[in-house]
């Protein structure tokens, strides 16, 4: 399911409001969390967790997986967790108006 | 919106922090590696071979890796280079808000920056607005560069000169234009006043014209059709006229219905078959209406020796210059010589064709725009000199400031941008003043009539370009925009610049260039920039000074006449029916009415006067019987005038005797001739008894009775050989009166007026003026370019004297506690004050001394509009050199008084 502009930025950023993790961790969460409906391919990931890393929104530090493995870890900055709050409230108004109009039935 | 999380910019650029946050390249591979490899863990954990897991992890990359990995590190250059370009921006606004409040802080200093920038980029805009319009902008006809005037061109005879610009006889004409062949089209063409009847008489300006005039220029037809092209085979074929678009929007309303009409010219129907495009008003510029030439003149065509038609004629696309000067050349040089009848000496006569382009203006007018322009850029340079100087006077009292932040680690880079701004800001300001300026001046410009100041009928030139085509347009306003751009990016560099050199620790010290004395860096520069003002001032001083003393001789030339007490106007008569060939009952009544008014002592009337700029362009026919081959026959005016003419403008009769009584119309021919012409005919001898004959009004030959004084055709030059023959003894429809009274000619115009109305309502009266009006239209050019270079000149010095004033200033600033050294060991105030004026007066004599050697190479340009004036005359240098040195010693004379003053307790003092 191809997702809405600016949408995974948002899912993005809901999963490390969790813990942080690095790229194929995130995309496995929102995989998970979406039944598999939303699948994001890695090279989308990488270039929105190195925009929101420009942007300050997400920190990113190389850590260890638990495979012994170096990866890179995003956690949320300060700036990451306003956005984060503000775009969700966004998003949940937004759909809820979509849902309503297109949830109503004929009398 | 990135701002809003990330740092300001402000912040970040204060701390000097890196603008990218991205991963660096190393980064990115090694991440983009540590995803396949989870990938490919996930794979062998379901079960998969390692050796295949991470080709497999690869695959579902769904991009080639190097792809993937250079689309990733593009991305994140790309990101950080629009944040610095936002950056950039931001610091740009930054300087610029700065540079504003900096500006708003010293009101004097940025008012007067603002003042000398807006008058040099004003005055400079406005005349570059004329240059455009006056030179530069394509002449406003389809393919303008293939347009040619063709001229006949004949040779100096014996010490009479000839002329390279002479206009056609129609069968010499018309001869050309069957036999060329690099010519696409050509057409006659000639000015013209058409009497309107309808029913009241009216004079329109128009041309006669060859039937393909319009299509040769190229001119669209707005309503209706184009004349019949057959009409130039055909002479009187049909009456048709094409209307000028004005004249159809003033008198017609723009109606369509009036073509196939018909209106009354010079007594004879005509039918409007068309109008011309928006704004086209013939070469002559003035034209309101288009005639066939065959049409109006008929059998008046034939005279093959009658120059009065110009020839416009439109090159073959593939023809060069060249081809066409060349065939122009041969062609014209053989007819001229099959015209001549056989037996007689060859014609050396010829022909020319020049691109029309090199004649819209007169030489004169280019070379006076072109001269003014220079002189006004001389007073932008100067300007700009004195906006330099300040500018650096400025940099010298913020040196601590600078050195300051400098010290903080300001960085030098972003410290001469600052600055740069602030000029870039200052001068763009000073651009916008400048408009008010430029405005101002183009329309002082574009009022200008060109008749009257250029001597229209003169030379080259047509009426196609007019002053009133100045106007400010896109490009005058680019062209502010670029010079003031170039000005502040000039000037604001030289104050970086001495950044640059600024040593850390010198500047710290305290205000280093300040203390550095007269000897200092940026001192130093700024006496260099004084000697160039007052250079540069000196070269405009000395061609105003000679503009002004050629003036000044012009205005007390003796033009031959006394115009004072002399009114002047036009009469052409239409008597009711039909057209006749004897007005002589209608001008005895003028004259008499006229001298019947109380004051008029003597009523001039003759087909020409003085000062209109008319020249002799016809020829001798025969001197004394024997016959002069026409094209080797000196060029020679011919007018007819009575008695009066001459008593009314006061011409003197030098030898024999006055037209009288005795020359009615039935009587010998007789004729007067001015000096001129008895000197190139009778070398020698006395003209008085010989008789000659001439073309063009004379009818067979006639006795010289007498020589008169002679009257000058333009206020600059020398009177043409004349020949007048009585009034008496031929007809005239239209003639000039010239009113000799004793009281104020100008008081007179309404009562001759009202004298004309009453004695024939039908007489047109056109061109009133007292001759005084005309003498000072007749000098308008030299007038006019005199108080243009005057008031180039007068800026200049005062900018160049405020410089002075400037420079002297700070140089005593400076060297104050010298000064205070100095009058503490004994130094009187006298001795004070001396030592501060010769300081000033060196540089003014330096930049003397360079501008007068500058002057005497430059002004060379202006010989051509300077009468009877050398360009080394060594009056004006004196005078202005001694202007000079007195208006600077007066600008040095204040701040050495100040220096005179100062308390050397208070001086040691100061730190």
């Amino acid at each position: 399911m191809p997702l809405l502009k600016g949408t995974l930025d948002v899912l993005v950023l809901k999963a490390l409001s969790w813990t942080p993790m690095h790229a194929v961790e995130i995309s496995s969460w929102i995989q998970d969390r979406s039944d598999q409906r939303v699948v994001v391919d890695d090279p989308a990931m990488l270039q929105a967790l190195h925009r929101m890393e420009e942007r300050k929104l997400i920190v990113a530090e190389w850590g260890v997986t638990r495979n012994g493995r170096r990866a890179r870890y995003y956690r949320l900055a300060a700036a990451g967790k306003k956005h984060l709050a503000a775009e969700s409230e966004r998003f949940v108004d937004h759909f809820d108006a979509l849902l309503a109009i297109l949830n109503t039935r004929k009398a | 919106m990135p701002a809003r999380f990330g740092l300001r910019p402000g912040v970040r650029r204060l701390f000097r922090l890196p603008t990218g946050h991205g991963p660096a390249r190393e980064e990115i591979d090694d991440e983009l590696e540590a995803v396949i490899q989870a990938r490919a863990d996930a794979l062998v954990a379901t079960g998969m071979a390692p050796a295949h897991a991470r080709d497999a992890a690869m695959r579902a990359l769904g991009v080639p890796l190097e792809t993937l990995r250079a689309q990733l590190h593009k991305s994140v250059e790309d990101r950080a280079r629009r944040m610095r370009a936002r950056d950039y921006l931001a610091d740009a606004a930054h300087d610029a808000r700065y540079a504003v409040r900096g500006l708003l802080r010293t009101r004097g200093f940025t008012f007067v920056v603002l003042a000398t920038l807006a008058i040099g980029i004003g005055a400079t805009t406005a005349i570059f607005s004329a240059v455009d319009a006056l030179l530069l902008r394509p002449l406003p006809f389809a393919q303008p560069d293939q347009l040619m005037q063709l001229d006949l061109v004949a040779p100096d005879v014996g010490r009479l000169t000839g002329s390279d610009a002479m206009p056609w006889s129609y069968p010499k004409f018309a001869e050309f234009r069957s036999r060329q062949g690099v010519f696409s089209g050509l057409a006659v063409h000639e000015d013209m006043q058409f009497a309107v009847t309808a029913p009241q008489v009216e004079l329109i300006r128009g041309e006669s014209v060859g039937a393909s005039y319009l299509r040769t220029l190229g001119v669209k037809i707005a309503a209706g059709r184009d004349m019949d092209l057959s009409f130039d085979a055909h002479p009187e074929a049909s009456h048709e006229v094409v209307l000028g678009y004005a004249l159809w929007q003033s008198r017609y309303n723009g109606a369509p219905g009036v073509l196939g009409t018909t209106i009354d010219i010079d007594r004879a129907p005509y039918t409007i078959v068309g109008v011309a495009e928006a704004g086209f008003r013939g070469l002559s510029g003035k034209a309101e209406m288009f005639a066939p030439l065959t049409a109006r003149r008929g059998a008046g065509l034939a005279g093959a020796h009658s120059y009065v038609f110009g020839v416009i004629a439109r090159r073959k696309p593939r023809v060069t210059l060249a081809q066409a000067a060349a065939a122009t050349a041969t062609l014209g040089a053989q007819i001229n010589r099959e015209f001549v009848k056989a037996g007689r000496a060859d014609s050396a006569w010829t022909a020319r064709a020049v691109p029309l382009n090199a004649l819209r203006v007169s030489p004169l007018v280019r070379r006076s725009a072109l001269v003014l322009f220079g002189a006004v850029s001389l007073v932008l340079l100067i300007a700009c000199a004195n906006v330099a100087n300040l500018l650096l006077g400025r940099a010298t009292k913020r040196q601590r400031e600078i050195s300051v932040r400098l010290a903080i680690g300001a960085d030098r880079g972003r410290l001469v941008r600052l600055l740069l701004t602030e000029s870039v800001v200052l001068a763009l300001a000073g651009g916008a003043c400048g408009i008010v300026f430029a405005w101002l001046g183009t329309r002082a410009l574009s009022a200008i009539d060109p008749s009257a100041t250029l001597g229209r009928a003169r030379g080259n030139g047509f009426g196609a370009i007019s002053f009133d085509s100045i106007h400010l347009d896109w490009r005058a306003l680019a062209f502010i925009a670029g010079v003031s751009l170039l000005i502040g990016i000039l000037f604001g560099l030289v104050p970086a610049m001495s950044l640059r050199r600024m040593s850390l620790a010198d500047a710290l010290r305290g205000g280093s260039a300040e203390r550095r004395g007269t000897r200092g860096v940026s001192l130093g520069g700024r006496r260099a920039l004084v000697v160039a003002e007052v250079a540069l001032s000196m070269v405009l001083l000395a061609g105003s000074g000679l503009m002004l003393r050629s003036l000044a001789k012009l205005l007390t030339t003796d033009y031959g006449f006394d115009g004072s007490h002399v009114l002047a106007l036009r009469v052409t008569s239409f008597p009711a029916g039909a057209v006749t060939d004897n007005f002589q009952g209608f001008w005895a009544g003028v004259t008499r009415e006229l001298r019947s008014l109380p004051g008029v002592t003597a009523v001039g009337l003759g087909s020409n006067g003085p000062l209109e700029g008319g020249s002799g362009t016809s020829t001798i026919k025969s001197l004394d019987g024997v016959a002069m081959d026409a094209d080797r026959s000196p060029l020679v005016g011919v007018g007819e005038a009575n008695a009066d003419w001459f008593s009314a403008l006061r011409v003197p009769l030098k030898q024999g005797r006055m037209f009288d009584a005795r020359d009615v119309e039935a009587a010998p021919h007789v004729v007067l001739i001015n000096e001129t012409a008895a000197r190139a005919l009778f070398p020698g001898e006395s003209p008085i008894g010989h008789q000659v004959a001439a073309a063009g009004g004379m009818d067979g030959s006639a006795t010289i009775v007498g020589v008169v004084g002679d009257v000058r055709q333009f206020a600059d030059s020398a009177a043409p050989p004349e020949l007048f023959i009585p009034l008496s003894q031929f007809g005239h429809q239209q003639l000039e009166i010239f009113v000799r009274t004793k009281q104020q000619p100008a008081s007179l115009a309404a009562s001759v007026r009202e004298t004309l109305r009453e004695l024939d309502a039908s007489a047109a009266l056109t061109d009133m003026q007292t001759m005084d009006e005309r003498t000072s239209a007749a000098t308008a050019r030299a007038r006019f370019g005199a108080l243009l270079i005057g008031l180039f000149a007068a800026t200049a010095l005062s900018l160049a004297l405020i410089g002075v004033y400037g420079v002297m200033s700070l140089a005593i600033g400076a060297r104050t506690r010298e000064i205070g050294v100095r009058i503490a060991l004994g130094a009187d105030a006298g001795r004070v004050r001396r030592l501060v004026v010769g300081d000033a007066m060196s540089l003014v004599l330096v930049g003397g001394s360079i501008g007068l050697g500058s002057a005497v190479l430059s002004t060379r340009v202006l010989q051509s509009l300077l009468f009877d004036l050398s360009t080394t005359d060594p009056a004006t240098y004196i005078t202005i050199a001694l202007l000079l040195l007195g208006t600077a010693l007066a600008a040095a004379w204040i701040p050495a008084r100040r220096a005179s003053r100062i308390d050397p307790m208070q001086a040691l003092r100061t730190d």
